[in-house]
């Protein structure tokens, strides 16, 4: 019961937002910079989660976040609202995240292929419990470990499984922002899955493989 | 750079899609059935399924990374308030040459034009000229009217007497 309640009460809370963007937006097409400053604090989370999963280097995302707002700002005059304001911002952080790329000719952060021994006993905790990790230093090593696993992936597969399922974009938002068609979202995520799990166990194998190795060395 | 893991893919091609709806929980009751019924009988879309919800598990439990600190917001207004003051300033210090400016470039555009089409005339008619050089096609023409030049016409009668010799002729 209490989980259809929560079912029921996402979309109209969500409906519910979506109309007081609306207005915060013609506020700000009016020039009430109040309003456009309480729509950066509405999105900027997911404004960073978006370029962090893109970027994949931490060290830049701020910068390329200030200049989403921005270009949002200058061009706020121009939206029409045809499409939520999320979607069009959403769309803004995707062309900025290129444009850095191609400008500073960089790719993304790529980690090293393999796990340290500490690393692989860590993601063995994480992938035998029920629970997720506790406190944020916890949760921030799980990252840590997952992102070192997802470099292995093609980009576009990581990029989906971050936004998916550790920054929390539904399929419809990946397939709008991406531009990309619904169907093709789910069928690309399922194969992604799939090839982390494959990853993931290479990756155990070879760590385990290690870890005995160096015990048969030190016996 | 990326590598792509050797994976095969065991799940039915028409399956993906319904297989992520259903881990998603997006499957209505009927369509849920109708699927479940599917993977009792596919190992393929079994094993796929089981792969997938071992990624979702592990996928989860990292959470979303760092999010932006309490004085972002500030800032991105910040950056805001300089980037308009730079347009003022640009708009203000070039406001009065503005007219003259658009003047310039429009003048440059005109000329360019122009240039263009003289360029472009003036290439057709050196090709006109090169097709019939003076001495082939016109020759005859000239030389009716032309004096010769080791025996010129010394008075009225004798170039009345040439042109009517050329006349003869014709």
């Amino acid at each position: 019961m209490a989980t259809s309640a929560t079912a029921l009460a996402l979309p109209l809370d969500r409906k519910g937002k979506k109309e007081e963007d609306r207005e915060l937006v013609r506020l700000s097409q009016n020039g009430t910079e109040s309003a456009f400053e309480e729509l950066v604090r509405r999105h900027q989370q997911r404004v960073f989660a978006l370029v962090g999963g893109i970027l994949h280097r931490p060290e830049d995302v701020e910068d390329v976040a200030q200049q989403v707002f921005l270009k949002a700002y200058l061009g706020i005059k121009r939206f029409d609202q045809r499409a939520a304001f999320s979607t069009w911002l959403y769309k803004i952080a995707v062309n900025e995240c290129w444009d850095y790329l191609r400008k500073k000719k960089v790719r993304p952060l790529v980690y090293e292929a393999d796990l340290s021994e500490e690393q692989v006993s860590r993601l063995d905790g994480i992938a035998s419990s029920d629970r997720p990790p506790e406190g944020p230093n916890a949760r921030a090593e799980a990252r840590e470990v997952l992102d070192r696993m997802l470099a292995a992936l093609p980009e576009q597969d990581r990029q989906l499984l971050v936004l998916k399922e550790m920054e929390g974009f539904s399929v419809q938002e990946l397939a709008e922002i991406l531009e990309l068609n619904v169907n093709t979202v789910k069928v690309r995520l399922f194969r992604a899955r799939g090839r982390i799990m494959e990853v993931y166990r290479r990756r155990m194998d070879a760590g385990k493989l290690a870890n005995s190795a160096a015990a048969h060395k030190k016996g | 750079m990326s590598i792509d893991p050797q994976f095969e893919n065991t799940a039915c091609t028409k399956y993906e899609a319904v297989l992520e709806d259903y881990l998603e929980g997006a499957l209505g009751a009927v369509e849920s059935r109708a699927a479940e019924a599917h993977w009792r009988d596919c190992a393929g879309c079994r094993a796929a399924l089981n792969q997938a919800s071992a990624s979702v598990r592990l996928l989860r439990f990292a959470g979303p990374a760092a999010g932006p600190g309490p004085a972002f917001a500030r800032t991105v207004m910040a950056r805001i308030r300089a980037a308009e003051a730079e347009l003022a300033q640009t708009s203000e210090r070039f406001g009065f040459w503005q007219p003259l400016v658009k003047f310039g470039w429009r003048f440059a555009a005109t000329a360019t034009v122009l240039l263009g089409v003289l360029v472009t005339y003036d290439a057709g008619w050196g090709r006109h000229s090169q097709r019939h050089p003076a001495g082939t096609a016109i020759t005859g023409a000239s030389d009716i009217f032309a004096p010769d030049p080791g025996n010129p016409p010394a008075n009225r009668d004798e170039v009345l007497m040439m042109v009517a010799d050329t006349n003869h002729g014709n």
